[in-house]
């Protein structure tokens, strides 16, 4: 799940219904992102997130499962079992064909919707 | 991955995710204890920051749900578990449902069989009828004349003897055009159905038998087929048997005859029967075209009668869906059960709601806790919502069961020659409607409850003990199901109260006749045997010689129709001096005619002149008359010595006595509306029916003593000694034919009161309920009171106040209900207003008494509180 901490707000134990998605599919863009660089497994997937957003985004962790899950119910990633470095196992999922095309397809539609929206914000440039 | 390979890999997928989880936990853990953190502190942080383990976990593996479903089945087996826990509650509640939901079933099945279900006829929605009835010569000029329809006509009501092989019999018979069957679209079981052209003299010694028939009598032999049976002395051809599916005009029918159009006998063919018509629509053709065409023909029919008839003769005569008219009889009688037995499932449905209301209190905290882990409203009212229907479900089951039990009694119990009765059964629509109602059921008992918990306030209900909060609204909520309750029994209690005084007033009509001590037979020489009048008269005389020896027989004597016997016979008359109003020349009577001695047999009073003597049966030509055609004809004189003739016949008969009124017809009139006045002729040559033939089918009426099987036995081998091709038929005593003519009104009532005796316990149960939760609500309360002095007369006024309250506004409700709705019921009441003071005042104080007897139990209970112990627990 995705939102903006903001000072004081609740717990992440309670839900509230404005600290849902910013958009919808954020997080599932960004764990095939990363998938496609290279296959990583949970863990290491929510850590590379956060620390390439230099914690501009607050991830909290166990909502990449659900996120995970819905990508390996749609094939657009695999997972399997294998042994870390650190040797522990874990299971490490990879980015399908469909995957990848599936994120080409996600990121060009936001890049226009991104487009979309600066150029309403700043006005005067168009 | 199809739903199927995900169904069977699910297990492992969870395994899987469960496994990842933990690891990810781990994994966490141990860095941040690298990083040099206390391990029990790292723990706590990983947690966090890894969010609501459950939740992430139950939404993982949601993904691979179908979740309405799913969580569907979830609710179904947490309900389950919950109704298992409180076993009373349930059983108390499913079989409450089930009361309700089976009587529903069960008219329901009635109202769909009877109205619903279409005819069992091929394209049944094109068969109409006409709603006028119209003798032979005019069913042919409507046969030729109709382009929208073609249509037919029956007779019901004419018997045949059978006789040739074993014993004479008597069958009830249903003349018909030739074209009939082929209308209708019904196929016979064996052999074929009549042609056209059938029904014309000479063409016609043609018999179709019911599949009952056939088997009975002649063993289901299919070389029958072709074979000739003797029927009323004339050789007739067996061409077809019907399957026993086909009961048209009704299940009595056993033999089908063309009808015997002769344009030659001028009065049969022009005065006979007035016979129902029915039609198919053609092809293109409408109702509403087929109307505009009856009302046409209709205009022109009067002109082809050999004489004048009058204008009001089938005036505003129109087209009907067959089914509609088939069924006119008994639409309301049937709609009036079903909205009685849909209240007693409101009642039903009012007692769980507050039963479940009762339970919302204990569940309050169970609920809150749920709504804390995360639950949302929607999802909590779902929950409990699953819960109630599931509860209506079994409800629904157990009433099903009920429902088929139920329906047995009730075919058993309703008049049997109620239309269609046969072709009830509970099919799918039955089904469906049971499934809908108790889904229905399980929604309405449920809202309110699950509404009021779902809404309770959260932090109030974890604080307090689970009581307190919301109590009021409760109570209010609570107050107000049970004031509806009282109100809807009151309503059906008044309803049944206004049938029974209808059904007093009309089993204790003054029917004109002592039926008691009277044993009845129809003794029926063949047509043509009665063709020589004097030796049909000696045949009678000798049948009345022979039962005078009969053992313990006070008298006996023949007439034509039996008071209440379900047959009219109609005869025009010329009353002399009279000049009828509407124009006709000769008014219509029913005419009786009786053997000497008939009216002290059945014990009907002469008010004035005399009865019959021997001498008149050959004497001067005489007649008696009813008071009320005495009244009609000879307003403020005497009817003693006036003279009426019979049409065509020779001599004016002299008026020798005035009986007393007779019910004839039905116990609610004694005469058909279309019968001027009803004259009694002595049995002699010159007393000829509408046929201008003496009548070959006379009742003999017995009044003795003894037992009637008995004399029924002696009367049987009497006649066979005389005559072994007449049969006996329709033995029954007085007693049993007035019953008869009572039996449509007796199951209507006795059907109502079981509903509202239903409905007055559920009232009973329901305010009891209330009052004892009241009672167990303000224990503490009543505690204190009582500790400071209050006495017990007091705590009694404090709780009878509550529950008169409730049982008050309950009746006002009830009484204004039934003031408004009961007009509903106004074609159904004899000699009763549905307003009637008597009935209502009765009611309203029987339930004032009945519902406070039910407050006083939990009322003795709160006198009885003891204070120490009520104060110390609390």
């Amino acid at each position: 799940m995705v939102y903006d901490r903001r000072p004081g707000a609740d717990s992440p134990l309670m839900k509230k219904p404005e600290q849902r998605d910013l958009f919808p599919g954020a997080l599932e863009m960004m764990i095939l992102r990363t998938l496609k660089r290279q296959p990583l497994h949970g863990y290491a997937l929510v850590q590379h997130i956060k620390r390439t957003s230099n914690d501009l985004l607050q991830i909290e962790e166990g909502s990449l499962y659900p996120a995970l899950q819905r990508l390996l119910k749609e094939e657009l990633v695999k997972a399997e079992w294998a042994v870390s470095s650190t040797n522990r196992r874990v299971r490490i999922y990879r980015l399908t064909a469909a995957g990848a095309k599936h994120l080409q397809r996600e990121v060009s539609s936001f890049e226009r919707m991104l487009e979309g929206i600066t150029r309403v914000l700043t006005p005067g440039e168009s | 991955m199809n739903w199927f390979k995900q169904l069977f890999s699910r297990r492992h997928l969870y395994d899987d995710l469960s496994r990842e989880i933990q690891e990810h936990l781990e994994e966490k853990i141990e860095e941040l204890v690298d990083s040099g953190i206390p391990r029990k502190e790292a723990a706590a942080t990983a947690r966090r920051e890894f969010g609501n383990v459950t939740l992430m976990e139950e939404d993982s593996r949601a993904v691979w749900k179908w979740p309405s479903l799913e969580s569907f089945l979830m609710d179904v087996r947490f309900g389950a578990r919950t109704l298992r826990k409180s076993l009373a509650f349930t059983a108390v509640a499913v079989l409450t449902l089930a009361l309700g939901i089976g009587a529903n079933t069960a008219i329901f099945s009635l109202v769909n069989g009877i109205l619903l279900v279409s005819l069992p006829y091929p394209k049944a929605e094109e068969l109409v009828t006409v709603t006028g009835a119209y003798p032979q010569g005019a069913l042919v000029a409507m046969r030729e004349q109709m382009h929208t329809m073609d249509v037919a006509a029956y007779a019901e009501g004419h018997d045949f003897n059978l006789t040739g092989r074993g014993e004479a019999l008597r069958l009830t018979g249903t003349l018909v055009s030739a074209e009939l069957f082929s209308i209708l679209g019904a196929q016979p079981e064996l052999g074929r159905i009549f042609d056209r052209g059938e029904d014309i003299p000479g063409q016609d010694s043609y018999v179709i038998l019911s599949h009952a028939l056939w088997q009975q009598r002649f063993g289901g032999d299919a070389t029958m087929i072709g074979r000739s049976i003797e029927l009323e002395g004339i050789s007739r051809q067996v061409i077809g048997v019907m399957p026993a599916s086909f009961r048209f005009p009704s299940t009595k029918t056993q033999i089908w005859i063309p009808l015997h159009n002769d344009p030659r006998s001028v009065f049969h063919y022009w005065a006979g029967d007035f016979m129902p018509v029915i039609g198919r629509l053609r092809p293109d053709s409408t109702l509403e075209q087929a109307r505009a065409e009856i009302r046409m023909f209709q205009s022109q029919a009067r002109a082809l009668f050999p004489w004048p008839m009058p204008a009001s003769w089938n005036a505003g005569v129109s087209v009907v869906p067959l089914q509609n008219g088939m069924v006119a009889d008994v639409r309301v009688r049937l709609l009036l059960l079903l909205a009685a037995v849909a209240l007693v499932l409101l009642i039903a449905c009012t007692n769980v709601a507050n039963l479940t209301l009762s339970r919302a209190a204990t569940r309050e905290k169970e609920v809150a806790i749920r709504a804390a882990m995360g639950a949302g409203r929607q999802r909590i009212l779902r929950q409990l919502l699953t819960e109630s229907v599931l509860l209506a479900s079994l409800g629904g089951l157990l009433g099903l069961v009920f429902a088929t039990e139920g329906l047995s009694l009730l075919k058993a119990l309703l008049p049997a020659d109620t239309p269609r009765l046969m072709d009830v059964r509970i099919d799918w629509r039955v089904l469906a409607f049971a499934g809908g109602l108790a889904i229905l059921t399980g929604l309405v008992v449920g809202l309110a409850p699950a509404l009021h918990i779902s809404r309770g306030a959260l932090t109030e209900s974890l604080k307090s003990a689970g009581r307190g909060a919301a109590v009021s609204v409760s109570q209010r909520l609570r107050g107000g199901l049970v004031v509806g309750e009282i109100a809807l029994a009151v309503l059906l209690v008044i309803a049944a109260g206004l049938m029974i005084r209808s059904f007093w007033a009309l089993s204790h009509v003054n029917p004109g006749f002592h039926s008691e001590h009277i044993l009845t037979a129809r003794i029926t020489p063949n047509e043509s045997y009665c063709g020589d009048a004097t030796r049909c008269l000696a045949f009678y005389r000798n049948v009345l010689d022979q039962v005078q020896s009969f053992p313990g027989i006070s008298g006996a004597a023949f007439v034509n129709t039996l008071p209440l016997g379900g047959r009219v016979s109609k005869r025009s008359l010329e009353v002399e001096d009279h000049v009828d109003p509407s124009g006709g020349t000769a008014p219509l009577f029913w005419l009786n005619i009786v053997t000497p001695g008939y009216f002290r047999v059945m014990g009907i009073p002469l008010l004035w002149g005399r009865g019959f003597s021997d001498a008149d049966v050959s004497g001067t030509p005489v007649a008696v008359v009813t008071a009320e055609t005495a009244r009609r004809f000879w307003p403020n004189q005497s009817a003693l010595g006036k003279h009426i003739r019979l049409l065509d016949d020779k001599s004016w008969r002299t008026i020798v006595g005035v009986i007393s009124d007779v019910r004839a017809y039905d116990l609610q009139r004694n005469t058909p509306n279309w019968i001027q006045g009803t004259a009694y002729v002595p049995y002699n040559p010159t007393a000829t029916l509408e046929d201008r033939r003496v009548p070959s089918e006379m009742t003999i009426a017995i009044r003795t003593a003894s037992d009637a099987s008995q004399i029924a036995a002696l009367l049987r081998e009497g006649v066979a000694a005389l005559n072994h091709e007449v049969p006996v038929s329709e033995v029954k005593t007085m007693d049993a034919v007035v019953t008869e003519a009572v039996s449509a009104p007796a199951s209507t009532t006795s059907l109502f009161v079981a509903f509202a005796a239903l409905a007055l316990l559920l009232g009973i149960i329901g305010i009891y309920g209330v009052l004892s939760f009241l009672v167990s609500q303000r224990t503490r309360e009543i505690g204190v009171r009582i500790a400071l002095g209050a006495q017990r007369a007091d705590v009694l006024y404090l709780v009878m106040k509550e529950g008169a309250r409730f049982s008050f506004a309950g009746i006002a409700v009830g009484l204004t209900g039934a003031f408004l709705v009961t007009r509903l019921m106004s074609s159904e009441l004899y000699g009763v207003s549905h307003l009637d003071p008597l009935t209502y005042l009765g009611v309203a104080l029987v339930m004032a008494a009945v519902t406070l007897l039910a407050c006083y139990v939990p009322t003795r209970r709160a006198m009885r509180v003891d204070p120490i112990v009520a104060l110390r627990y609390e």
